[in-house]
Parts: C-alpha cells; sequence; structure tokens
C-alpha cells in the first residue's frame, strides 16, 4: 500500500474493480480469496458498499454484483469529461466572437461546478476559475441546467433552502426563481443581472447530451454595463444561444433536445 | 450646524477634497498590495482599478471648484461607479455618492453629519452587496470603524479622535477578514479556500479609514 492512503478505502476500490472486470458476481468467499483478505473484513466492506448503492447482491445466488449508484457515477464521469472535452473548441470561439470570458460548468449538488474558463481576450490579468462552485440559483449557468431538470429535480433543488443571497439583487424566493427558470425555459438562455457579483453580469445556454438530459451550460459573464445594459445584449444573447445548440449537437443531442 | 463646528477642521469642501486627495495617494501606494491580495482570492484587479478611480476623481475635483461637501463625495461616487470596474466601482462608488446624499447640500458639517453620511455609506454597500459582518468583505472593516468613531464621539472626543479610532478599529477589522471564510463575491467561490487570506475590499475600506484620519488630525 502507498504511503499516505487508506486501507479500507482501498480494499472497498479492489472489491469494486474485481466486480467490474467483466460481468462479475462474486461471492463473499471468492472476493476474500481473490484479494487476500479474511472473511469478516471482506464482508463489512461489501456490507458497507451495498449501503451506498455501489454493490447489490443477487437475491437468489447470494453473489454481489456492482450497483446502481455505479452506473451514476460512470455515468456523470462521462458526462463531465465529454462536456469538458467538446466544449474547448465551442469556448475558444464563443470568447473570440464576442470578446468577452466564457465559462462552462456542470451541476454538483446544488453549485455550479466550473470545469472550463476561456479568459477574455484583451490582455489584462485574470484568474482561473476552474474549480470554482457557485449557488445554482445565483448564476446564469445554474439556472440554464436546472430549468431543464425534472419537475422534482427543480422542486428538490429549491426546497434546498434557505438559498442565500450573493448580492443584494440574488433571487432566493422559490416562486420568484421557478417564475425565473420557466423564462429560461421559453427563451433557451438564462440571464443573470448582478445576482453572482456586483457589477457583473452572466448570458449561459444549456448542453443537453444524447438523452436530452441538460449536462451542464456554457455563457458569457462580464461587466453589467457590456453584458446587460438595457436588458441582456441581444447580440450576446444569439451568440451564446448558438453556441449551447453546437454543443449539444456534438454532445450528440437530437434536434429536439438541442432545443432554444 | 455651521454654528456648532467644531474651530478646527469642519466638513467642509476643502476637507473632503484633502481627504479624497489622501485616500487617492494610500490607495496608489498600496495598488500592488491591493492587487497581490485580490489575486489570491478574486480576480487580481483591485488595486488597479481603485488606483484608476481613485486618481479619476482627485483630476475630476480639481476641475471643478466651490462645492459643498455632500456634492462633492456625490461627483467622487459618480467617478467610481462610471471608472471602475468589477464589484469596487459600485459598491465604493455607491458608499461615497450615499454619505454625499446624506451630508445634503449644507457648505460645512460636523464629525456627528460624517458619522451619519458613513452610515449612509455603509447602508448603500449593504444594500448592494448583502453582505453582513463575518461574510469577508468591506463591511467587516466598515462597522467596527463607524462603531469606533461613534464611540470616541460619546466619549466628547473632536473629529481627529473619532476618525483615529475608526482608523485603528477598521484596520483590526481587516485583518480580522484573513481566518474567514468569503460567503460573498467572487471569493465565495473559493469556499475553504478562501481561509487564510485578507480580503482585499476590507484592506482598501481600512485605508480610506487611515487617509481619513490622517486628513482629520492635520492642522488646517
Amino acid at each position: 500500500m502507498r504511503r499516505g492512503t487508506i486501507q479500507s478505502v482501498e480494499r472497498a476500490a479492489r472489491i469494486l474493480k474485481a466486480l467490474g472486470r467483466g460481468s462479475a458476481r462474486l461471492g463473499v468467499t471468492e472476493i476474500s480469496e481473490q484479494l487476500g483478505l479474511a472473511k469478516g473484513t471482506a464482508y463489512g466492506l461489501l456490507r458497507t458498499l451495498e449501503a451506498q448503492g455501489m454493490v447489490e447482491q443477487d437475491p437468489d445466488t447470494d453473489k454481489y454484483r456492482l450497483g446502481p449508484a455505479m452506473l451514476q457515477l460512470g455515468n456523470a464521469f462521462l458526462d463531465n469529461h465529454e462536456l469538458r472535452g467538446r466544449s474547448l473548441l465551442w469556448a475558444d470561439s464563443l470568447a473570440s466572437r464576442v470578446g468577452e470570458t466564457v465559462r462552462v460548468g456542470v451541476l454538483n449538488g446544488s453549485t455550479v461546478l466550473i470545469v472550463h474558463h476561456v479568459f477574455r481576450p484583451d490582455n489584462s490579468v485574470q484568474i482561473l476559475e476552474v474549480g470554482a462552485s457557485i449557488p445554482w440559483h445565483a448564476c446564469a449557468l445554474g439556472r440554464a441546467i436546472v430549468a431543464y431538470l425534472s419537475e422534482a429535480e427543480i422542486a428538490a433543488l429549491l426546497a434546498d433552502g434557505p438559498l442565500v443571497p450573493l448580492t443584494g439583487r440574488t433571487l432566493v424566493e422559490p416562486d420568484e426563481l421557478e417564475a425565473a427558470l420557466i423564462e429560461v425555459a421559453t427563451r433557451g438562455v438564462a440571464v443573470e443581472d448582478q445576482e453572482a457579483i456586483v457589477g457583473e453580469s452572466e448570458i449561459a445556454a444549456p448542453v443537453f447530451n444524447h438523452r436530452g438530459r441538460p449536462v451542464g451550460a456554457i455563457g458569457v459573464v462580464g461587466p453589467v454595463e457590456r453584458l446587460h445594459r438595457d436588458g441582456a445584449s441581444s447580440s450576446l444573447v444569439t451568440a451564446v444561444k448558438e453556441t449551447g445548440r453546437g454543443l449539444s449537437r456534438d454532445m450528440g443531442a437530437g434536434r429536439l433536445a438541442a432545443r432554444g | 450646524m455651521n454654528a456648532t463646528s467644531p474651530p478646527t477642521n469642519p466638513v467642509d469642501g476643502p476637507f473632503v477634497r484633502r481627504w479624497i486627495r489622501d485616500a487617492a495617494s494610500d490607495i496608489a501606494t498600496n495598488r500592488d498590495y491591493l492587487t497581490q491580495l485580490d489575486a489570491a482570492i478574486g480576480d487580481a484587479d483591485h488595486g488597479i482599478n481603485m488606483d484608476r478611480g481613485f486618481s479619476a476623481m482627485v483630476t475630476d475635483l480639481a476641475a471643478v471648484d466651490d462645492l459643498g461637501p455632500g456634492a462633492i463625495l456625490i461627483r467622487a461616487g459618480g467617478t467610481l461607479v462610471n471608472r471602475v470596474g468589477g464589484a469596487a466601482g459600485p459598491l465604493f462608488g455607491s458608499l461615497f455618492r450615499d454619505a454625499g446624499a446624506e451630508l445634503g447640500e449644507g457648505r460645512a458639517a460636523d464629525a456627528e453629519d460624517l458619522l451619519r453620511a458613513l452610515r449612509a455609506g455603509l447602508a448603500a454597500v449593504q444594500r448592494l452587496g448583502a453582505a453582513v459582518e463575518g461574510d469577508k468583505t468591506i463591511v467587516d472593516a466598515f462597522v467596527p470603524a463607524l462603531a469606533g468613531f461613534e464611540k470616541e464621539l460619546r466619549n466628547g472626543s473632536g473629529l481627529a479622535e473619532a476618525a483615529a479610532r475608526a482608523a485603528s478599529a477598521a484596520d483590526e477589522g481587516a485583518r480580522a477578514t484573513i481566518p474567514m471564510e468569503a460567503r460573498k463575491g467572487r471569493a465565495s467561490y473559493l469556499g475553504p479556500r478562501s481561509v487564510g487570506h485578507q480580503d482585499p475590499g476590507a484592506t482598501s475600506t481600512a485605508l480610506l479609514f487611515a487617509s481619513l484620519a490622517r486628513t482629520a488630525g492635520r492642522p488646517v
């Protein structure tokens, strides 16, 4: 075992990998023998993984196999990485087309995780925001994604309160946000006016995968006087929507899914 | 108001001009320091933006004369809003504008008037930013500064003592932001990673109070 790693986590990971080889279904004895673990240890690890939905026990044979939580993790991994990879060119071209900062984000619980960030092409000093987390309700990226989730998912996010204001303008009332989400779904684009940072505005469009699910969003963020002088700049809205549609097509979204 | 002004340093037009010049000079001196602080938890432009805004304020005010203290602050705030990018422009600009509006059109004000004006400035910042104490923002230097200012006035001290006390409280407040986790502004995007860095907005606020103390402590 490598220094600084935790033995039980490593063992759990090895169990998952063993179950992930082919279409393995393994009993406790087989697992303990394969991995060189005491049977009681293997059983404890399996019970813990089962409680997390990462393995499940076949009721007929008592053997273990991978559980449904692994599918969710796998899908999330694929979606995130495919989005990031495929967004590079689209984000670059949007940034140079409009001369503003472009960010790509994915929903991670109730926050948007920035997975790609292209600097505003003006040679000014800027700080990379990849890895930053922004509450979904305060940013256009978050609203662009959430507007296309299922009703149950939206209700759960709105109920996950109280939603905190990031500025004096942040919408935090569930019914106001719900109305904002309906507007996003109608326009195909989300707009935020100084709700995350005083003086900044963001315009973002959803990105869909081949199943028509919103897997992320891409948007332009910058000074409110350039992006949102009298309402959102219509040329920026068009550029962002076109980029969202193009990126969605690259992600395998059909015409209907790449709506907006 | 005029009749009860203290014999030295009434808060009049020339006083506010001197304060803004002192503040501009303090901010210019600390430009790189502020930008460094901002690079750790913001977007590395705070010092540059504040310096640009305050120099513009000084230049703009040199072109007009015969303004009362309120009018000068309102004008200076407008310059900041228009000339400074990022959150600093609207926040500090509204601070000055609302403080100026509170002073009104009188030719001279006293320390009590200035306290009320600064309170109005703080209220503007909090209205825009929704920040409370402990969020790692301007507010964390501003609130203790005003508390110190008021306490000194209640003890019977004059403007110079009140401003000096406000300056040291603001400086302490700015340093107290170091262990805080940011809950507002770009720094809040970093979550726990914002801990261990002094907030640039609170630091600029402390500079404004330090320059106020210098202006008020200097014989006219």
